[in-house]
């Protein structure tokens, strides 16, 4: 499903200020606007009745990133009819938003990718790798952040930790594993 | 002598997050760099020169290298080795969960590669510098290290 513009209205009024540099569990999404590939403004923080959205910090050239894109295309396919939205961005500076379009069109990536220029949504979030993730509840908060799953492969994965996430929400249980970690690659942010 | 041994004998073997602390601890009275990487890295690979040289500068500091590389890219990492042959040992991480290495490690590393830690001679940490940081970083958390 291709959006041309995706809003999600605001839900209940905001908690305290995130910590300088990063994000944390139980904090409300701080909305913002970025430009997708097709030159379109998104805006990110208000709802429109999602009962999840997952930001993914991702890139073209990280082979960790791209050892998931299947997995985030069929994720993101099999969710979006449980009113889950994803939302890829891509903080950068070398990857231009040609590339980032080539690169969704070739992995069949039913998700907007939104370019954050100055990689200021990936200061705010204190996003350090890709892929790296944040899913935000239906109030806007946030429930879970890390990795897709354990295994950069693939071959071996034992805990699904996105997709166990999204179903706790979906169910409205707490998310059994709010955190996670694993291998990325560094987001190649703009010299400060 | 095979070839598969001689590749062998370039890493220093491998390490779980508890054989990174024994291979630090064995460096206390002395500042350590160490350094998190992986082949697939393109600024791990980018910055491997500059380590190297780093390193045969610095004679008062111990390096310790220690690749992520997947155990099914170890000829990969090994070739890699013997092609540079650093003035430091590198370790293979040992197989098992990422998390519970990268936590083993250190707390605050978010596991992003490449990752810089600098430790003073008592191995306390005086940087942590994740992604990518050019020499003068680490030279900067060294003279800290110093203090």
């Amino acid at each position: 499903m291709r959006l041309s513009r995706l809003a999600l209205v605001l839900g209940l009024a905001a908690a305290a200020q995130p910590a300088p540099g990063a994000v944390a569990i139980g904090q409300k999404l701080q909305p913002f606007k970025l430009g997708d590939t097709s030159g379109q403004t998104v805006d990110v923080g208000a709802d429109q009745g999602r009962k999840a959205v997952v930001l993914m910090f991702i890139a073209t050239q990280c082979p960790v990133s791209n050892a998931y894109n299947e997995r985030m295309a069929a994720l993101s396919r099999e969710y979006a009819s449980k009113g889950v939205a994803f939302i890829g961005i891509n903080s950068n500076r070398q990857e231009s938003v040609e590339e980032i379009a080539a690169h969704a069109a070739s992995h069949g990536f039913s998700f907007p990718i939104l370019k954050d220029v100055g990689n200021v949504q990936a200061d705010h979030f204190g996003a350090q790798v890709t892929p790296e993730i944040y899913v935000y509840d239906s109030a806007s908060v946030l429930r879970y952040h890390g990795r897709i799953d354990d295994d950069r492969t693939g071959a071996n994965v034992k805990s699904q930790d996105l997709r166990r996430a999204l179903d706790a929400l979906l169910a409205g249980q707490p998310v059994p594993v709010a955190e996670t970690k694993a291998f990325g690659c560094t987001i190649k942010r703009v010299a400060q | 002598m095979s070839a598969a041994f001689l590749l062998a004998a370039v890493l220093a073997g491998e390490v779980d997050a508890s054989g990174v602390g024994r291979a630090l601890a064995s460096h206390r009275g002395h500042p350590v760099v160490l350094t998190l990487w992986a082949t697939w890295c393109e600024p791990c690979v980018k910055e491997f020169p500059s380590l190297m040289a780093l390193a045969r500068e610095r004679k008062d500091v111990a390096f310790v290298s220690v690749s992520i590389d997947e155990p099914e890219d170890r000829k990969t990492l090994e070739a890699f080795v013997a092609a540079r042959r650093p003035p430091f040992p590198v370790h293979a991480r040992a197989s098992g969960p990422d998390q519970a290495f990268i936590d083993g490690v250190d707390r605050d590393w978010s596991g992003v590669v490449p990752a810089t830690i600098v430790y003073d001679r008592e191995g306390r940490r005086v940087a942590l510098l994740q992604g990518e940081h050019g020499r003068s970083d680490i030279e900067k958390a060294l003279a800290r290290a110093a203090r």
